[in-house]
């Protein structure tokens, strides 16, 4: 089908303020940009809330969705990054119930680092040798997609920040 | 210590931002908010619909360039108030609404008049805040304005539930700096500058495309500048209007669907194009893939979003228009200096080109009619008008007349809602403009089918002596939808026409407005200077040729060059 071929799988990963207003807008941009959610990963702590979403959406789509959450109301950072089977990868992102395989990579590449992790899924920066040499020793360890960063934003104004109400 | 409440907190907090007025409906949850204004010193304008308080709020900004406030009650109140915050949000207009909630302990149990709002609100506003405490009302506020007025401006809300109204609290109005000017770092480097100017100064067909960003940053001044230092023609969007003086020797007038034949053709034939705040909105493209297909694209915009959002363009600068277009200036002035770039007059060419379209193709109507033609009674007000007059407008032919024949000389003096569309917005943002400038005209220009949707706030204009000039363009039918079931639709008129058009003379007497009806070409314009000459509000029920349809205008799904000039001619007639 014409319109799964022009689809891409990219990863959005953004840090915005923790409160349910800006949650909701968030997720409700997504709706409204059409863009098909197929993870979705949150992690909060007090004043931060973290998002990590697996999507499906049209690759000529992607900047502008980009700049569209960027430019939300208490959202502070946001990276894109797309799926990159190429060999041209440099972050991995792993959905496993072990922790103990996500340990082994980071154990066993000393320069990687964890961007995101909960709920069972991480987003891991190797670096694009480390991304081929982790896609020959990972089989044994867990399931990953390779991902290229795209971009990065971040929005570093006071209106981005809405105080607790 | 007697501690003020959420109520005389929320008053005070918005007097700090400057606030003189706020256009709203009381309801039940929001009477502590009412009992404090009533012992305070904030102006409220009773109208008698929330909808009309959320345009009026909408009017109000725009004339002014500060946020316009509006109030709500919970559920049908805050309901009523999305459509004007929705068509506040397309245009990018600051709009504070303020609407009550039910007590916060009942949140969420389907008490009486309990409405999700802020869900509701959402995809409506720039965003929403729930109070949750009347300590935190002042921060609330502020911020509400600062979003407001910040970067691409936009509606914002806040949902005040009863308990946080009469919740005593202390506070502290000055912890941070209020009133904060907007923040709008341009993202591009003065190499990008440069570079944008080089591709101006090399360009022989270049034409500047101006929407409402332009108005939205007060880059009217620089606009000019730029286009008389390069000689290069400017076209506006129906929101840029104003942006350009229509009768500066480079002006193009409007674009798009119903822009005229030599504007649409200079898109198509132009070598380069610079967007300044102006968002490519289909109804200026027509169909994209052959928008202005052969020129280089240069967009400035200050929300990022918007760039290649709907076209792919060239080269972006991320900015606000004004600041970018001083930039823009200074490195043009320097490369012109240093003998680099086609000089104004190497452009005549190009000018005269256009100039020859214009001249193939006018904007046009039959001038020799004995009845008022809408178009003749455009030019007749634009004729007689102040120099420094507002002109409000609903949504439908009117409208596209009213931005084709009218002549803006300044900015701020368009009001329209033009990315919603929505009818009923012309007499409530006349109303909020009128209260904004009490001495300048105002004047409200509407059809009969989105007047009718509005006429109980003729009450507001007659109860607080609001000198709003009503010009009802009457051809008794939705002209704009009946156009293109005539052209589109092979003449299938389905609920088009307003068959029992009210006397709109007897209504505004019944509100103790006076009024004239004009129905011959004659009579208009001695009835327009007795009229537009009235401190008061008045109303002008003009019957125009029920006929007459909007010209030109690109088919639906057509490129601006299949562009209709003119009605289709018969065929015998060939």
């Amino acid at each position: 089908m014409l319109l799964k071929e022009i689809m891409m799988e990219w990863l959005v990963a953004l840090e915005a303020q923790n409160n349910p207003i800006v949650l909701g807008r968030l997720l409700n941009a997504f709706r409204r940009k059409g863009v098909e959610i197929k993870t979705l990963t949150l992690g909060t702590r007090t004043a931060e809330l973290s998002l990590m979403a697996l999507v499906d959406s049209p690759e000529e789509s992607v900047e502008h969705i980009l700049h569209f959450l960027r430019v939300m109301v208490g959202v502070r950072d946001v990276a894109c990054y797309r799926h990159e089977p190429s060999g041209k990868a440099s972050f991995i992102f792993i959905e496993t119930d072990d922790h103990s395989s996500v340990a082994k990579i980071l154990a066993g590449f000393p320069l990687s680092k964890l961007v995101f992790a909960s709920q069972g899924r991480y987003l891991v920066e190797v670096g694009e040798k480390g991304c081929k040499a982790v896609d020959g020793a990972l089989d044994s360890i867990a399931d990953f997609l390779p991902f290229a960063r795209v971009r990065t934003c971040s929005t570093p104004t006071q209106a981005a920040n809405p105080p607790e109400a | 210590m007697n501690l003020p409440n959420g109520s005389e907190i929320l008053i005070e907090s918005l007097l700090r931002q400057n606030v003189k007025v706020l256009f709203g409906v009381p309801g039940g949850v929001l009477l502590p908010f009412y009992d404090a204004l009533y012992k305070g010193d904030l102006r409220h304008l009773l109208v008698r619909h929330e909808q009309a308080a959320a345009f009026a709020a909408d009017g109000y900004a725009r004339v002014t360039g500060q946020p316009g406030v509006c109030v709500g009650t919970s559920g049908p109140g805050a309901t009523n108030l999305i459509t004007g915050l929705a068509s506040a949000f397309m245009d990018s207009i600051p709009v504070v609404a303020l609407t009550g909630q039910v007590s916060a302990e009942v949140i969420g149990k389907d008490a009486f008049q309990e409405g999700d709002t802020i869900g509701i609100s959402m995809p409506a506003t720039k965003f929403s805040f729930a109070a949750r405490s009347a300590a935190a009302i002042p921060g609330v506020i502020r911020q509400a304005f600062e979003i407001a007025v910040s970067g691409r401006p936009g509606p914002v809300l806040v949902d005040l539930p009863k308990s946080v109204l009469i919740e005593r609290a202390p506070v502290d109005y000055d912890a941070e700096p209020l009133g904060a000017q907007p923040e709008r770092r341009p993202e591009w480097r003065e190499s990008d500058v440069e570079r944008a100017a080089e591709m101006i100064l090399k360009s022989r067909r270049a034409v500047f495309y101006v929407g409402g960003g332009a108005i939205a940053s007060g880059a009217a001044e620089e606009l000019r500048k730029l286009a008389e230092l390069t000689g290069i023609p400017v076209t506006t969007t129906l929101m840029g209007l104003g942006a350009f003086p229509s009768r500066h020797p480079l002006s193009l007038g409007m674009l798009g669907m119903h822009g005229s034949y030599a504007t649409n053709q200079s898109i198509c034939h132009a070598d380069l194009l610079v967007a300044i705040g102006a968002r490519f909105d289909d109804r200026v493209t027509g169909r994209v893939k052959d928008f202005a297909s052969g020129a280089k694209k240069i967009q400035i915009d200050v929300d990022p979003s918007e760039v290649n959002k709907n076209v792919r363009v060239d080269f972006p600068l991320v900015g606000d228009a004004r600041e970018t277009l001083r930039a823009l200036i200074e490195a043009v002035e320097d490369r012109l200096g240093r003998g680099k770039g086609v000089l104004p007059g190497e452009r005549r060419e190009w000018l005269d080109q256009i100039e020859a379209w214009r001249a193939e193709h006018p904007l046009a109507y039959d001038r020799e009619a004995a009845c008022v033609k809408p178009q003749y009674l455009i030019e007749a007000i634009s004729e007689q008008a102040e120099e420094d007059a507002i002109i409000s407008v609903d949504v439908g032919q009117h409208q596209m007349w009213a931005a084709q024949f009218y002549r803006f000389s300044q900015p701020r003096t368009w009001l329209s809602s033009s990315g919603l569309g929505s009818m009923g917005y012309g007499f409530p943002a006349a109303m909020g403009a009128q209260v904004a400038f009490p001495d300048r005209q105002v004047i409200a220009i509407v059809g009969d089918g989105g007047f009718q949707m509005t006429l109980p706030d003729l009450a507001t204009v007659s109860e607080n002596g609001i000198p709003v000039k009503i010009v009802v363009v009457n051809n008794g039918s939705l002209g704009m939808v009946r156009q293109w079931q005539h052209m589109f639709f092979e003449n299938h008129y389905c609920d088009v026409h307003l068959g029992r058009v009210p006397d709109f003379m007897k209504l505004a007497e019944a509100y103790g407005i006076r009024s004239t009806k004009v129905e011959r070409r004659a009579d208009l314009k001695d009835s327009l200077a007795d009229f537009l000459g009235s401190r008061e509000p008045r109303l002008l029920d003009v019957s125009v040729d029920p006929d007459e349809n909007v010209f030109p205008i690109v088919p639906p799904g057509g490129s601006l060059a299949e562009m209709l000039v003119g009605p289709p001619v018969p065929a015998g007639e060939k």
